[in-house]
């Protein structure tokens, strides 16, 4: 379809501010104003028409669950800025802690895991891992694209400044930790990674703060913020 | 409405850089105008919540992309709460329609026959041009916007075939947004 016939587009426009065009075709139509300005100022004027309308209704305060259950939903708020410890890989008691944690929390995460793919209806791929922040909150899951690919992908919103990186890992055994490459947490469809990188099950997956750029030695520098036992490697 | 300067923008801004307090904030200060049209479309409190939490946690995920150009950022949030609660009301299309009786109120309060003063002159603007509407494309368009009802929804309550309710609204929508620009 053209979309440079102006009464097409002042139709889809205002069809979509109206709320009359099928879901399928406002899906689109959400894509086309991502990268047709002229076309999102045409919605908005639509949208600026009518929202006086909505702007008279009498305010009504949603229950306190509503707000309850959003950042339920969201998960802990995760400060980004955690202390510089060197050498945490060789942490024994981290380590300890983190397969008490990890076996704790196993059933709940695959439970979470389930809402959360539920929620987003797509065919359920094989969880590799699921890496949670310091107080034990799912942030990254990883899975099984392909035989060859894993995806990471952030469950939730974090955020980093400009002059740091999020670096990925793989530990397996006693071994120091691989670099497995930079993550960018705001990528929309997450992130690829070579299935054969992945440490067998009973591994770990942990995601460290570096320098903008990565780490600078090959080893960590920074603090892992996120990290997860491999719970299914069949490879 | 007072004439100090709208700290959405600056919250959003906030939300898009990961601040929790800011969107805690920011909810406090909008849900309660958004939730009355999550209410109106859905009909029913509980469903109306649900999309209340989805679309704020749809406007957390989404606020980073947020550009002025789709509206002021009250308006970009009623966007996404109004899709949402349209498609949580056609996923019921074929229950019991809940709307019925209740058209009555919402079209007076928009027809401009409440006495409430406060509305503002954008508000009288709509209305006023509305008024230059034949009754039926007027009807046809504020029971799509009002309760979120497709072409065949509103075919079957105004008892009118489909196309000459969809040419209702589209002539009906050319003649208000020239009216408006006039």
């Amino acid at each position: 379809m053209k979309y440079d016939d102006p009464q097409l587009r002042e139709a889809l426009a205002s069809r979509y501010v109206l709320g009359t065009m099928p879901r399928l075709a406002r899906a689109r139509f959400d894509r086309l104003i991502a990268e047709d300005a002229a076309l999102c100022a045409e919605m908005r004027d639509w949208a600026e028409i009518f929202a006086p309308v909505d702007a008279a209704e009498t305010p009504v305060a949603p229950p306190p669950r509503v707000w309850r259950a959003i950042e339920a939903q969201l998960g802990p708020a995760t400060p980004l800025r955690a202390p510089v410890r060197a050498g945490w890989w060789q942490s024994l008691t981290l380590w300890r802690g983190a397969a008490a944690l990890a076996t704790a929390v196993a059933a709940a995460l695959l439970i979470y895991v389930g809402a959360v793919e539920l929620r987003s209806a797509r065919p359920l791929p094989t969880v590799v891992a699921v890496l949670m922040d310091k107080d034990g909150a799912p942030a990254w899951i990883a899975r099984f694209e392909s035989r060859d690919v894993v995806n990471i992908a952030a469950l939730r919103h974090p955020s980093i400044d400009s002059r740091h990186s999020y670096e990925l890992w793989a530990i397996a055994g006693s071994a120091p930790p691989k670099p497995l490459g930079l993550l960018a947490p705001g990528l929309p469809g997450g992130q690829a990674i070579d299935a054969a990188a992945v440490p067998p099950t009973g591994g770990v997956l942990a995601i460290s703060l570096e320098p903008a750029g990565g780490s600078p030695t090959g080893k960590p520098t920074g603090p892992v913020l996120f990290q997860g036992k491999v719970i299914s490697n069949p490879l | 409405m007072t004439d100090a300067p709208s700290p959405l923008p600056e919250l959003l801004r906030r939300v898009a850089a990961g601040d929790r307090t800011a969107f805690a904030e920011l909810y406090r200060l909008t849900a309660p105008k958004l939730f009355p049209v999550a209410l109106r479309i859905t009909q029913r409190r509980d469903l109306a919540e649900e999309v209340l939490q989805e679309s704020f946690v749809a406007m957390w995920n989404q606020a980073a992309s947020y550009d002025p150009i789709k509206g002021v950022p009250l308006v970009w949030m009623t966007t996404i709460v109004r899709h949402r609660a349209i498609d949580q009301r056609r996923r019921r299309a074929n229950l019991a329609d809940a709307t019925a009786g209740s058209d009555d109120a919402l079209l007076t309060l928009v027809a401009g026959e409440s006495d409430r003063a406060d509305r503002g002159a954008e508000l009288a603007a709509l209305q006023r041009c509305l008024d230059t509407l034949e009754a039926q494309p007027r009807q046809a368009i504020l029971l799509a916007y009002l309760h979120g009802y497709t072409h065949d929804e509103l075919a079957r309550r105004l008892a009118t075939p489909v196309g000459t309710v969809k040419s209702w609204i589209r002539r009906g929508l050319e003649r208000l947004r020239r009216c408006l620009d006039g």
